[in-house]
């Protein structure tokens, strides 16, 4: 195998594009929260790019990537990075140096629990916080990595479609966020008191380096730099702008005015939802992903009111709703026009592609939800999950960290 | 035509179209009225 100097460019360019996607989303996360928590709330996304960094090359890529065993994990043979060298790995991207896709991949690994910290934030314990963090990552998302997208993983090879991580990442991490905003309970005060965002303008530019590294989140995942990247970062483009139209609008219909945190959390959803078919959709097959995204998500968010689940930053509407629906479009919209290694969907002849969609689905959300809520019981016995009151009136920048974000 | 781009320019008439009905001004907002001069902060250590 002859490495690629154009791929291995892009493939590391873009693992740096979504590596810098976990800092934007500590600032889209904290532009949502009170000035009390805002400190807070940045550091989950900062604390957990340095852990699982760190705990992907110990044994995380070894359990999501390494030689199968029984179409359910990987293997420690790779512990380490052992055997993860720089010759091409024939099963993942034969054109780059095998570290190059684990780099990659390790970022994908890093901004998933990180997306979950939006559920619990301004009242989860940072220590409760770290055990859970790092047991998620290596009992809920390094399994699932590997049922999707690891040689011999049991929905790979039942043909699921997941070209960037709608079910690996955005299902896995949304229905968590669910599970972990149940188990926590309620903040102090909800729906008796207005929680406002404390700086809108700090989610919109969190929202606005989202969207700039969810290009290499996507294209990035061709592993190669030609063709099917080219059209991964167009329908990416695409399906965000939609859905970011499409949420404005029904907000501005519901709600009486165009928010413009709508449009920002619309442009997110477009995001996740194009996530698992930016390899698989054309334009068209984009743009009705990108308005279901808006339609749905910003559904979602009112069911979510309704029952009073206090989900602080809507990671399952957004995350969990988001994947969910762009992991069944996938089922309708792939077509081999696109990649001819995947395989059509429902609109272009193969009905099943939906059966194996759903599969597929219905497996993320049940280890998640499962696997999420054993994690949370088994820190509990440990350390208590939430602060307490004192503390979170106080905020958790000053009762968990001893820093205010702002002197002002 | 197929089938997803009838279903996208459906998507997109609903969006675009859904523009021309919605209201044009908000709903009345009361304006904030800062009545006092904001006090100078010493931000020296």
């Amino acid at each position: 195998m002859k490495i690629d100097s154009g791929d291995t460019a892009w493939v590391l360019a873009s693992a740096a594009l979504v590596m810098l996607m976990t800092p934007a989303l500590g600032f889209f996360y904290g532009g949502l929260v009170r000035r009390k928590n805002v400190l807070s709330t940045i550091m989950h996304s900062f604390f957990i790019l340095c852990l699982i960094s760190v705990q992907w090359v110990l044994w995380g890529y070894s359990l999501a990537f390494g030689p199968d065993k029984f179409h359910l994990i990987g293997g420690l043979e790779w512990i380490g990075l052992n055997n993860v060298g720089f010759t091409p790995n024939a099963d993942y991207a034969p054109t780059i140096p095998h570290q190059a896709y684990m780099v990659f991949q390790m970022m994908f690994a890093v901004i998933t629990p990180a997306l979950i910290s939006g559920a619990f934030a301004e009242r989860q314990r940072f220590k409760a916080f770290v055990l859970f963090s790092l047991l998620w990552a290596t009992f809920v998302y390094d399994p699932i990595a590997h049922w999707v997208w690891g040689a011999g993983g049991w929905l790979h090879n039942l043909g699921a479609l997941d070209f960037a991580g709608g079910t690996v990442v955005h299902i896995s991490s949304g229905v968590s966020a669910l599970v972990a905003a149940l188990v926590l309970g309620r903040r102090l005060g909800f729906g008796k008191e207005k929680s406002e965002p404390h700086d809108a303008t700090m989610t919109i530019l969190g929202a606005c380096l989202l969207w700039f590294g969810w290009f290499g989140f996507n294209a990035g995942s061709a592993v190669t730099a030609g063709t099917l990247a080219t059209s991964a970062f167009v329908v990416t483009n695409t399906a965000t702008a939609m859905a970011a139209l499409t949420w404005m609008t029904v907000s501005w219909y519901h709600k009486r005015q165009p928010s413009v945190l709508g449009a920002a959390a619309g442009a997110v959803a477009g995001l996740v939802a194009i996530t698992p078919a930016s390899g698989f959709v054309n334009v068209m097959g984009a743009i009705v992903i990108g308005f279901g995204a808006g339609v749905v998500c910003y559904l979602a968010i009112q069911l979510r009111e309704r029952i009073h689940v206090d989900d602080a930053l809507d990671v399952w509407a957004v995350h969990g709703i988001g994947g969910t629906w762009g992991a069944l479009a996938t089922g309708l919209f792939a077509t081999v026009a696109i990649n001819s290694g995947a395989a059509n969907g429902l609109f272009y002849g193969n009905p099943k592609q939906v059966l194996i969609q759903l599969v597929a689905i219905g497996a993320a959300w049940g280890w998640s939800a499962v696997g999420t809520f054993a994690i949370l019981k088994f820190v509990n016995l440990f350390v208590p999950l939430r602060v307490q009151e004192d503390e979170e009136l106080l905020g958790l920048d000053i009762s968990q960290h001893g820093e205010p974000a702002y002197a002002l | 035509m197929d089938a997803t781009t009838v279903i996208a320019v459906i998507s997109c008439a609903i969006v675009f179209c859904g523009w021309l009905v919605l209201p044009h001004s908000a709903t009345t907002v009361k304006p904030l009225v800062v009545s006092e001069e904001r006090v100078p902060v010493s931000v020296s250590a």
